[in-house]
């Protein structure tokens, strides 16, 4: 499949943006950094949610706006569709996305791994750190999750979970 | 001809008027499409059986006042475009085409980074394409 050079490069964007803020922007405050990196998604979910919900009639509840995301918002942004959708009916969604593109290319470190065996107090630390660094990589994509569904209206919070790479599963709650 | 276009957020905040008349009675037109916020929340809310169904986004003609028609589009994101037109034979063909190609200018309006949602729209390349797209109104069914 032939790789777009726009799609190289939004990768490349999106990593530095999340370096920039973690590392530079708000050096120890990764919670502050997370918010913004999120208020960010929120604006580009806002106005994706304008241009890709034009052809369409309006949606009658939150189930179809949410089969709307995981059908063709996901096909349009990341060329694929989510591949499992649960609900427990009563106002919370988990979409899991089993190759998310933007995680695709991320390893952790296996240096970090060996040295389990070695010294069971410094890995956890270690293993922590990287779950932590690509969690900060889930905050756009959360942000956009919640820039489009509030546009029509859903009010909503979004997180995200990185089940093993690059398998992750975003949890939407929605404020009744 | 159309006299008047407008723009209204979903909570019935204005973020574009524009008035294509030389009269200055752009207070009457404002007045006319404030009125017609109430009949499109209505429809809305209230579907006909015999009008359009209860989700498509245009809505049709809303109501004629003195020797105005008025006409609504309600898009997924609660956004209302209003149309006042004087013509006396209108095709509804025409108007939807209208409203696919002033929903297309809005989309591209908003999707400037600049743009602050929930503020007025002050591009002027906006201003350009409406006025664009009203002078052809009704063209195409003159042919």
């Amino acid at each position: 499949m032939v790789r777009e050079v726009s799609e190289s490069c939004l990768d490349n964007l999106l990593t530095e943006v999340v370096s920039c803020y973690c590392n530079r922007f708000y050096p120890n405050k990764h919670d502050l950094a997370a918010r913004r990196i999120e208020a960010i998604g929120y604006q580009v979910g806002h106005q994706l949610s304008e241009r890709y919900t034009m052809e369409r009639p309006r949606f009658n509840d939150h189930l179809e706006a949410i089969k709307f995301i995981c059908k063709d918002f996901w096909l349009e942004l990341f060329k694929k569709h989510i591949d499992n959708l649960r609900t427990n009916h009563r106002g919370t969604f988990v979409l899991q996305d089993n190759k998310f593109c933007w995680l695709a290319h991320m390893s952790i470190d296996p240096l970090a791994d060996s040295s389990k065996s070695a010294d069971g107090s410094a890995s956890p630390t270690a293993g922590n750190k990287a779950t932590h660094a690509m969690k900060m990589h889930l905050y756009f994509p959360c942000g956009i999750l919640r820039g489009f569904l509030s546009n029509l209206g859903i009010l909503c919070a979004v997180s995200a979970d990185i089940l093993t790479l690059p398998t992750c599963a975003f949890t939407i709650r929605i404020k009744a | 001809m159309i006299v008047c276009v407008a723009v209204v957020g979903h909570q019935n905040n204005p973020l574009y008027i524009q008035s294509f008349t030389e009269a200055d009675d752009a207070l009457k037109l404002h007045h006319i499409v404030h009125c017609s916020l109430d009949v499109v929340d209505e429809r809305v809310n209230n579907p006909k059986k015999t009008g359009p169904l209860l989700n498509e986004t245009f809505l049709g003609l809303l109501y004629p006042i003195e020797n105005f028609k008025v006409y609504g589009y309600l898009t997924n994101t609660k956004v209302k475009f209003i149309l006042v037109t004087t013509d006396l034979d209108v095709k509804d063909a025409d108007v939807r085409n209208f409203f696919r190609r002033f929903h297309a200018a809005y989309v591209d309006a908003v999707s400037n980074p600049f743009h602050v949602p929930g503020k007025k729209i002050t591009s002027r390349t906006f201003a350009e394409r409406v006025s664009t797209i009203v002078k052809s109104f009704g063209l195409s069914s003159a042919v």
